[in-house]
């Protein structure tokens, strides 16, 4: 097996590391850096519990190589948070009791941060849709859209997001 | 109402900071020094088969390979996975008929995924690596699919235990001529105005819990074997491990994780003995076991499918006078909870309605599916959608409302409730059947869609249910909690029931406060390990609150009384004259006399003698609470749900606009967890009756094992959800609280299916109503409005 030398930026760090050119990025994080907070839930792409950002955007790291992120910047839940003070979307997971057994919950925090970035003003069919390749098995989602369209309200610079899209719109 | 200051509130979750953030550890994110990697060696390609040749050498030999254990390596022992056989006495024991089949591994391949043999190795992709060269030849068996083929003369038998491959069916010491219930149904049918009778069948729905299973194993320098496991049941899960490995309890510890969902598949144990056997292999290191999801899908056990058939036969005023109903279920190739379902799906018809005679029977075949275990809700959603429709076709043959026919003759308070003698304590269902009513528009809707026109119909429908808190009488209900109140009046409960994620170790912490008068925020709740924590029967049969939530509140109630004798001494009043506020003990009927908790209790642990007068401060000893408590009943709760669907007649296609859960939950000691329980629910029940199935080619192997070919509902999928809970305080459970974990599921199945009915006046039998089946029941009986099916 093939390895290769990378350098990935995660949470503000970097990592220089060796890895075969078949380790996904789930397995890196998880397995050889120890960051847990990303989660296995199907390997196949179907789920969502592996869900990080790679440049502020969210992707399934169980479907990306992690030799082809070289140099690439990554956030995962924990990356979000600092020392144990939750950003303004996991606090609104918490608040509205979106979070039941919460192994989706890392995922789908890193899917809304990816959605509020793009669009700060989401209508709820499109919290949805955002949302519709996360799968959570105990909310029946209800309490996830009501963080999400409370994260969106709490969301740091709020308007002048909201003002940027509709300018983008425009 | 009440003058409680926690119980009621949306206190935070206790579990819910480390969630967000990804720090809760859960069985897969463990890692230990020296830790190894185990991998279980599966039969993919056969249902049935026995196994002609095992040959491991050429895997032993494989790179970073430590060891590879087959059938000869293993205890000989055989294990039922299920915990049910120690919940019962061993008189019922034996009169069920509940056996050990299971090996760890096996050289009789019941079902795709049977275990064959298991690799230990430096990682995992070594472990894999190693799995691809283990020879492994099959003599094919032929694989029954259905009890029809399984009970078929000549068919192989799965145990010599089970002649005819018949795993359970209801004991004749019990239940004479193997039915549940009682009164004359022949002589009651012949008497019947209507009678309304169909051949259902019901699907094998899969919990889809989003942790897929891992266990980490190890054997200290002490013998001493720790597992660690997210089972629902940590304690019976010790005895059963340690009776399959032959070792006294105290050498068997179980260390429960955070659990990433249940639903039922973690009652018991799924891969916990191939996780130990390993470790037993190499003792001193640890070996972690990962199930992959598409391996979990098949190797878990899911929801008992089966055929249903069932009569009911009423009066022409509308009383019903018997019911008649056979339920055979097609087990995996394994017995484990053979005898529950099969029993439980009887025990909740005979809870809903007032027949004066009911006969039900239910038996368990053995077949080469995978297996069935429990799945929440364990019987009811597949009572549901046979019963709730064939009420709903009485009603329309009655001309009846089906609300208002629910309402005179669901059972209530005094009847027996799904157990004969344990009766009813409290009942709320009219309260949400008129809640639910009036939220859905159910008057105005139904004589609106009655009449349609168009290939878009609309369709309103209702269903009810009772489930269970705990399971008393059938089940033992004992849970041990012990309260440590700190020198500094804070307070630690041990308690080793899990939380799966409901929620449940807030509202147990939230009882503990509101009964000690501490601040929630001074209240610590653990489930501990198995070395230190008494015992507890586990999370299963919606009991954690109504039974766990009792012993939590006897313990602290135990702490108080002797935080207040204490008390009473200092202040000179009796202990029964006096009351805690925010941990501030006062006289009631002189609130400005009073004495800090924490006066009490650091006496009490720092108890110094003073050196200038030889005398020592305050009572000494450190104040702990304890019960080893028995449920001393069962206040099952009542729902009903409300569904209005859409049936698009030329695509077969149903969409669910809006589903209303009205439950009556007694008291919700957290209304935010009750409500997510409800909301949560309700994803699986429109799962179950729309389009949630395992399908089997006909050699038994899985065909859908994968979220995108199993479809559940996602978040474009779910309809507007209103929920109501109901709040009549139960006489019997903790602040009147009964249970809210399963019953959410239950009733959205008939609500749906009777919608449909509304909508297009066709009923289905087969669930889930899939777009095909919807377009070939239009095919076959053509779209009727309700009104022309209606006799009145
Ligand atoms: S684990 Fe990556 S999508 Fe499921
Ligand atoms: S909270 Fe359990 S899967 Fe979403």
């Amino acid at each position: 097996m093939k390895n290769r030398d990378i350098t990935l930026h995660i949470n503000g760090e970097q990592y220089s590391l060796n890895v075969a050119v078949n380790r996904t990025l789930l397995d890196v994080l998880r397995d050889e850096l120890g960051m847990t907070e990303t989660k296995y839930g199907c390997g196949t792409g179907e789920c969502g519990a592996c869900t990080v950002l790679v440049e502020g955007k969210a992707i399934n790291s169980c479907l990306t190589l992690a030799a082809t992120m070289d140099g690439k910047r990554i956030t995962t839940a924990a990356g979000l948070s600092d020392f144990g003070r939750l950003d303004h979307i996991q606090q609104a997971f918490v608040d509205e009791a979106a979070i039941q057994c919460g192994y989706c919950t890392p995922g789908m925090v890193m899917k809304t941060a990816s959605l509020l970035a793009k669009n700060p003003d989401p209508s709820e069919a499109e919290i949805r849709h955002a949302l519709e390749g996360n799968i959570c098995r105990c909310t029946g989602y209800e309490k996830i859209v009501k963080a999400v369209k409370k994260a969106a309200q709490t969301m740091p610079g709020r308007a002048t997001a909201v003002e940027r899209c509709k300018e983008v719109v425009q | 109402m009440s003058e409680e200051t926690i119980v009621g509130t949306n206190a935070p979750r206790v579990d819910v900071r480390d969630k967000a953030t990804g720090q809760a550890q859960y069985a897969a994110d463990i890692q230990l020094p020296g830790m190894l990697y185990g991998k279980v060696v599966r039969c993919w390609e056969h249902a049935h088969a026995r196994v002609k040749r095992l040959d491991l050498s050429a895997a032993a030999a494989s790179p970073g390979v430590v060891r590879v254990i087959g059938p000869k390596d293993v205890t000989a022992k055989r294990y039922n996975s299920s915990v049910l056989d120690l919940m019962v006495s061993e008189s019922m024991h034996d009169m069920l008929g509940d056996i050990d089949d299971q090996p760890i591994f096996t050289e009789h391949v019941k079902f795709q995924g049977d275990a064959i043999c298991g690799i230990i190795a430096r990682s995992e992709e070594a472990a894999e690596r190693a799995a691809a060269k283990i020879v492994v030849e099959y003599e094919p068996l032929p694989v029954y699919l259905t009890a029809e083929a399984s009970r078929a003369p000549g068919a192989v038998q799965f145990t010599p235990e089970k002649p005819g491959n018949l795993a359970f069916q209801l004991p004749e010491a019990m239940f004479p001529n193997h039915a549940l219930g009682g009164g004359d149904v022949e002589g009651a049918m012949r008497d019947a105005d209507i009678v309304v009778e169909d051949a259902f069948y019901v699907p094998k729905q899969k919990q889809c819990q989003m942790e897929p299973h891992a266990y980490v194993a190890k054997v200290d320098s002490g013998g001493r074997l720790t597992c660690w496991t997210s089972s629902q049941m940590p304690k019976l899960v010790q005895r059963k491990l340690a009776k399959l490995f032959d070792l006294p309890m105290n050498l068997m510890k179980i260390v429960p994780t955070v659990i990433g969902g249940g639903f039922g598949t973690r009652l018991g144990m799924i891969s916990e003995p191939q996780a130990c056997a390993m470790a037993l292999a190499v003792p001193g290191h640890p070996v972690k076991l990962q199930t992959l999801r598409e391996e979990d899908w098949v190797i878990s056990p899911s929801r008992h499918p089966g055929k249903y058939w069932m009569r009911i036969g009423f009066k022409r005023d509308g009383s019903p006078v018997a019911c008649d109903a056979r339920f055979e279920n097609y087990k995996g190739g394994y017995y484990l909870d053979a005898s529950g379902t099969a029993f439980t799906a009887g025990a909740w018809l005979g809870g809903m309605y007032r027949f004066p005679a009911l006969r039900y029977r239910g038996e368990s075949y053995f077949t080469n599916q995978g297996l069935t275990g429990a799945y929440r809700g364990y019987g009811n959603p597949q009572t549901n959608f046979v019963l709730e429709q064939l009420i709903d076709r009485g009603c329309a043959e009655l001309g009846a409302d089906p609300v208002e026919w629910r309402k005179k003759w669901h059972k209530g308070v005094g009847d027996d409730g799904w157990c004969p003698g344990v009766t009813y304590p409290s009942c709320a269902l009219d309260e949400c059947l008129d809640r639910g009513a009036a939220a859905i528009g159910w008057t105005e809707k139904r004589r609106k869609y009655a009449k349609q026109e168009g290939t878009i119909r609309r369709g309103v429908g209702v269903a009810v249910m009772n489930h269970t808190s705990g399971a008393m009488p059938m089940l033992l209900e004992h849970t041990a909690c012990t309260v440590k109140l700190n020198e500094d009046a804070t307070a630690e409960v041990l308690f080793a029931c899990s939380d799966m994620g409901q929620g449940s170790h807030t509202a147990l912490k939230q009882i503990a406060a509101e009964t000690l008068g501490f601040p929630f925020e001074h209240v610590q709740l653990s489930s501990g390990t198995s070395d230190v924590a008494g015992f507890d029967i586990g999370a299963h049969a919606s009991r954690t609150i109504y039974v766990g939530g009792a012993a939590v509140k006897k313990a602290c109630e135990e702490a108080k009384r002797q935080l207040f004798e204490r008390a009473s001494l200092q202040l000179g009043v009796p202990a029964d004259e006096l009351d805690i506020r925010d941990k501030r003990i006062f006289v009631k009927a002189d609130p400005a006399r009073g004495i800090q908790a924490e006066a009490i209790t650091r006496a009490g642990v720092y108890h110094f003698v003073d050196p200038m007068t030889g005398e020592p401060g305050g009572v000494p000893g450190q104040i702990q609470g304890y019960v080893s408590f028995f449920a001393p009943h069962n206040s099952p709760p009542f729902g009903a749900s409300f569904a209005e669907v859409e049936v698009d007649t030329e695509t077969g296609e149903v969409r669910v606009i809006e589903l209303v859960n009205a439950h009556d939950i007694g008291r919700a000691i957290n209304p935010a967890a009750v409500e997510g329980q409800l909301e949560g629910g309700i994803q699986q029940g429109l799962g179950f009756v729309l389009s949630e199935e395992m399908d089997y080619d006909a050699k038994g192997r899985v065909q859908n094992n994968s979220f995108t070919d199993y479809k559940m509902f996602g978040p474009e999928d779910m309809p507007k959800i209103t929920t109501i809970l109901v709040e009549d305080a139960d006489p019997v459970g903790p602040f009147g609280a009964k249970s809210v974990g399963e019953s959410g599921l239950v009733s959205p199945i008939g609500a749906v299916a009777n919608a449909i009915f509304h909508a297009i006046g066709i009923q289905f039998t087969e669930a889930p109503i899939t777009p095909e089946k919807v377009l070939k029941g239009i095919l076959e009986k053509g779209v009727r409005n309700y009104a022309a099916i209606r006799r009145s």
